[in-house]
């Protein structure tokens, strides 16, 4: 990787994850499926179903599973080609990665062998990378189908009304408020330490740029964090938080959650 | 006229550094008062003060007859009624906003006081409407401008309705037009019962705003008086760092005029 | 989880969905929930009402620290946790907390990182992260002045250290899953990799890209902040006394608990140096030398030598003769179950510790200046 490219990919890395917030938001108004269901009902039921695909133990069942994740895609009006590119594809390059030994090192029957390599890729072997990748790929599918389809604050509601503590839920949306500015600070430090840099730094003087920037970035945080305290004192916080939740299930909504856990134990029962 | 915050003689610093030294002041009840001062002058130090965030190591400070002391904000009740009468505008908006979308912003201020359910989303959607941002009701707050972002929080103190309003810089980093919207709205209190506290270096503003000034340098009150006195008054607005002199050269001889950008043309003298 | 990087072994410090059974998972989420909760009371009471903003806005720094890429020798990048910075700064409560809300935020919002696993990685990372951080710093920072270069050098330790116990814990969930959870004809049904592979396999990743990493960040942060901003060094108890309401300040450690957090994280250790000592780097089946991409690993472990391009015969035949044993240690257990059995077992005993070490501090009350509230 070369001298400034490392910046390159953090200033990267900041654009992509802004793009998500976006992608996600843009997602969650589509008219679909997923999106007119209660956001409790999609925790809970897509929650189901990853744990389902979690204690299957046969791949017929997991590619079952895969095949109900894209269909909810689809009727959620979230785009197959943004999933491959956002989930497939990086989970190949992944979790395949790292399955592609266990090829060749998990014991047990050949299936086929390569004496001049003295390799040998068992049957086992075949079964388990193609079970781990099947099961990452499927998980993922559905824990993004769900992040895309329901908007931020509806997954901070959910979690609250399914009894996750008030001060937990509260810091969840404060972190994820902030998250975005601190990005944006973080980005005009870089862009502006880039213009500034002249010729190339060696490796050393990389290494305390990056940390002198996310010291910086700190003590700017560590001040935040005072003034937004100061901000929820002066609108009456007094350490409790108090939030409106105002789901009401509807008929559908009973349907949908009884349709996911049904598939979710059908899923595993068959798959035992 | 009735008294709102009385302020005896405070001071207060942050670790070692002082940031309000001997300070005095008297506001009542209806008053529109402008705090003049550079940045450093512990204006911000003061709004905060008179909000009860802080408490000064020194002097007094009451609230309509009530003494603002730390043991009596952890009085709930007391703290409750506080809270809702008197509201503090930040300089920064970001760091006003910290909830999820402007509606659970806005709505924050009535639920942690307790209202229920309904009135609260009557409430919120009346004051949305009344700033004129209803359309950003389920904005995320990092995707709304400078100018939305002053607005929302603006709203999430309207909403209680406060008796006492501390704005703290409200037009700095404003566009023109939002700008002119703030000074629009804080004329619009003008003879009503609220007391609206304004603090701000910006000249051009100020007689719109107030109708009495205080001019504050290194922690402390200097001067006191009506806009019109004291924008008139360039000596003090000199020491008090609020205009600037430049020097420039015609013919071979230097003048230096103090004056300020922005302000309507002036002609000064050769 | 972004691919920036050839060798991404050591990213897998995030567990996606998939790679730990249920059981693991559900235990997993139990150590993690019993963590969250003794963190937030104890944060409560040093912080009150402060903790919530402070807490938050760190998370969200964390978050924010995690997609830094932190060059490192030889031209690499790696990402840091944030976690040795968080544990000087907040201490391993305040750290704990952080971490694991930037992990949720990863994994709920932007949908990277599992939800079946965020209990384990929460567990890997924010708790045995921050207390290995915390106790090492406090460990080689002793009561040296705050800015001393041996409060530098303690928190790269510290943050190195936090980071390999880390992805040790992670790879001993990964590795056990193998032996534990398999099908009849013995197919592996979560991560593939047995202890003797996932250990050294993460390891080596850890020691020489992301543990660099951290110990790059925390080393710099603390020296910026002995320049910038001295009192944030002086940890959660210095924070508590920022301009505001005041609260009750944090009691200074006892020495006496340091020694028990010692033990506790030596406990955690020892599968570690058992392995060392048989020393991890040399350790591999003749399969991973022919792998394209584990050769690549290998060969970064290596001090950038490409390993030989055919089996040497040596290995080869050790390969067959793993089973006979060094003089001095006994890497005969590391392919039987039991070994895998032992080395859980010093771990449970080293939570159990910890664990009676939460009850102790939970439980324990502080003297208080009494605010009339």
């Amino acid at each position: 990787m070369s001298r400034h490219s490392f910046l390159e990919s953090t200033l990267q890395g900041f654009t992509r994850a802004m793009s998500k917030a976006l992608q996600s938001e843009h997602a969650a108004t589509q008219p679909g499926l997923l999106q007119q269901l209660d956001p409790r009902v999609r925790v809970i039921g897509i929650f189901a179903l990853v744990v389902s695909v979690i204690i299957c133990r046969r791949l017929e069942a997991i590619a079952a599973i895969l095949l109900v994740a894209i269909a909810i895609a689809v009727a959620s009006r979230v785009s197959l080609a943004s999933l491959a590119k956002r989930v497939w594809l990086v989970v190949l390059g992944f979790t395949g990665v790292i399955a592609l030994p266990a090829l060749f090192i998990t014991p047990g029957e050949p299936l086929f062998t390569a004496p001049a390599l003295h390799l040998s890729i068992s049957v086992q072997g075949v079964r388990t990378a193609v079970l781990l990748v099947l099961r990452v790929e499927t998980a993922a599918t559905l824990t993004t189908v769900l992040v895309l389809s329901t908007v931020w604050t509806h997954i901070l509601k959910a979690l609250r009304s399914l009894h996750l503590p008030a001060e937990i839920v509260t810091m969840l949306a404060i972190t994820h408020r902030y998250v975005f500015l601190l990005i944006e600070t973080a980005n005009q430090m870089f862009e502006s330490r880039q213009s500034r840099t002249v010729g190339v730094l060696s490796g050393s003087e990389q290494r305390k740029m990056t940390a002198r920037t996310a010291g910086v970035l700190l003590s700017k945080s560590i001040e935040l964090s005072h003034e937004v305290y100061l901000a929820m004192l002066s609108r009456g916080f007094r350490g409790e938080v108090r939030l409106l939740t105002d789901f009401r299930l509807k008929p559908r909504d009973y349907a949908g959650l009884t349709a996911f856990l049904f598939t979710g134990c059908l899923a595993a029962w068959m798959g035992r | 006229m009735a008294s709102t915050f009385e302020v005896q003689d405070i001071s207060f610093s942050y670790e070692a550094i002082p940031a309000i030294r001997g300070l005095t002041l008297h506001i009542g009840e209806g008053d529109r008062i402008a705090l003049l001062g550079a940045n450093g002058s512990g204006k911000s130090t003061l709004l905060r003060i008179l909000d009860a965030l802080y408490f000064p190591s020194a002097g007094s400070v009451t609230f309509k007859g009530d003494a603002l002391t730390e043991k009596h904000l952890q009085q709930e009740e007391f703290f409750l009624n506080f809270r809702r009468r008197v509201a503090l505008v930040f300089q920064n908006p970001d760091v006003q906003l910290f909830n999820p979308t402007v509606f659970d912003e806005v709505a924050y201020g009535p639920l942690q006081l307790q209202w229920n359910k309904e009135d609260v989303i009557r409430r919120v959607d009346e004051t949305l409407e009344f700033m004129s941002i209803s359309r950003l009701r389920d904005r995320p707050p990092y995707r709304l401008s400078e100018g939305e972002k002053k607005r929302v929080a603006l709203a999430s103190v309207l909403v209680l309705d406060p008796e006492v309003l501390l704005l703290d810089e409200p037009t700095a980093t404003l566009d023109p037009k939002s700008q002119s919207q703030v000074v629009d709205l804080i004329q619009q209190w003008k003879g009503t019962a609220k007391t609206v506290i304004t603090a701000t270096h910006q000249l051009e503003i100020v007689e719109d705003i107030a109708d009495r000034v205080f001019v504050l340098e290194a922690g402390t009150v200097i001067a006191e008086g009506t806009p019109s006195e004291i924008l008139s008054n360039t000596d003090l607005l000199l020491r008090a760092n609020l205009i600037h002199a430049h020097r420039h050269s015609h013919e071979g001889v230097v003048h230096s005029h103090p004056h300020l950008h922005g302000h309507s043309r002036h002609e000064h003298e050769h | 989880m972004e691919e920036e990087n050839p060798v991404e072994i050591d990213e897998i410090m995030h567990i996606p969905d998939g790679y730990l059974s249920p059981s693991t998972c559900a235990t997993l989420y139990l150590f993690a929930a019993s963590g969250w909760y003794a963190a937030l009371k104890r944060i409560k009471q040093l912080l009150a009402t402060r903790a919530i903003p402070l807490i938050s806005v760190f998370a969200a720094f964390s978050f924010v620290v995690m997609m830094f890429n932190v060059p490192l020798p030889g031209g690499t990048t790696g990402h840091a946790v944030g976690v040795g910075v968080a544990a000087i700064v907040l201490g391993p409560w305040g750290s704990i907390l952080a971490i694991s809300i930037a992990l949720a935020i990863q994994a709920l919002f932007f949908g990277d990182g599992g939800i079946t696993t965020l209990g384990a990685n929460c567990f890997n990372m924010a708790i045995v992260g921050s207390f290995t951080a915390y106790g090492v710093y406090r460990m080689v920072a002793a009561n040296s002045k705050l800015n001393s270069r041996q409060r530098v050098l303690a928190a790269a330790v510290a943050g190195f250290v936090a980071i390999n116990a880390a992805a040790l814990v992670t790879a001993i969930e990964l590795g056990i899953q193998p032996m534990l959870f398999h099908d009849a004809s013995g197919t592996p049904l979560y991560a593939p990799y047995p202890l003797h592979v996932a250990i050294p396999a993460m390891m080596i990743g850890h020691l020489t890209f992301a543990g660099l990493a951290e110990a790059a960040i925390s080393a710099g942060m603390v020296s910026y902040l002995q320049r910038a901003d001295l009192g944030l060094l002086r940890g959660v108890s210095g924070l508590a006394q920022t301009p505001g309401p005041i609260i009750a300040g944090a009691s200074p450690e006892r020495s006496q608990g340091r020694l028990w957090w010692a033990v506790a994280l030596l406990m955690l250790f020892t599968p570690l140096g058992i392995l060392a000592a048989g020393t991890a780097w040399g350790e591999w089946s003749s399969a991973d030398l022919m792998n394209p991409h584990t050769r690549e690993q290998i060969g970064a472990a290596s001090g950038n030598h490409a390993p030989p391009s055919s089996v040497p015969v040596g290995i080869e035949k050790l390969s067959n003769l793993w089973t006979a044993p060094f003089p001095g240690y006994a890497p005969r257990f590391i392919k039987s179950p039991m070994f895998g059995y032992l080395l859980s077992a010093m771990f449970g005993v080293g939570f159990l510790v910890l664990a009676s070490l939460l009850a102790r501090v939970v439980g324990r009350e502080w003297p208080r200046r009494n605010l009339g509230s």
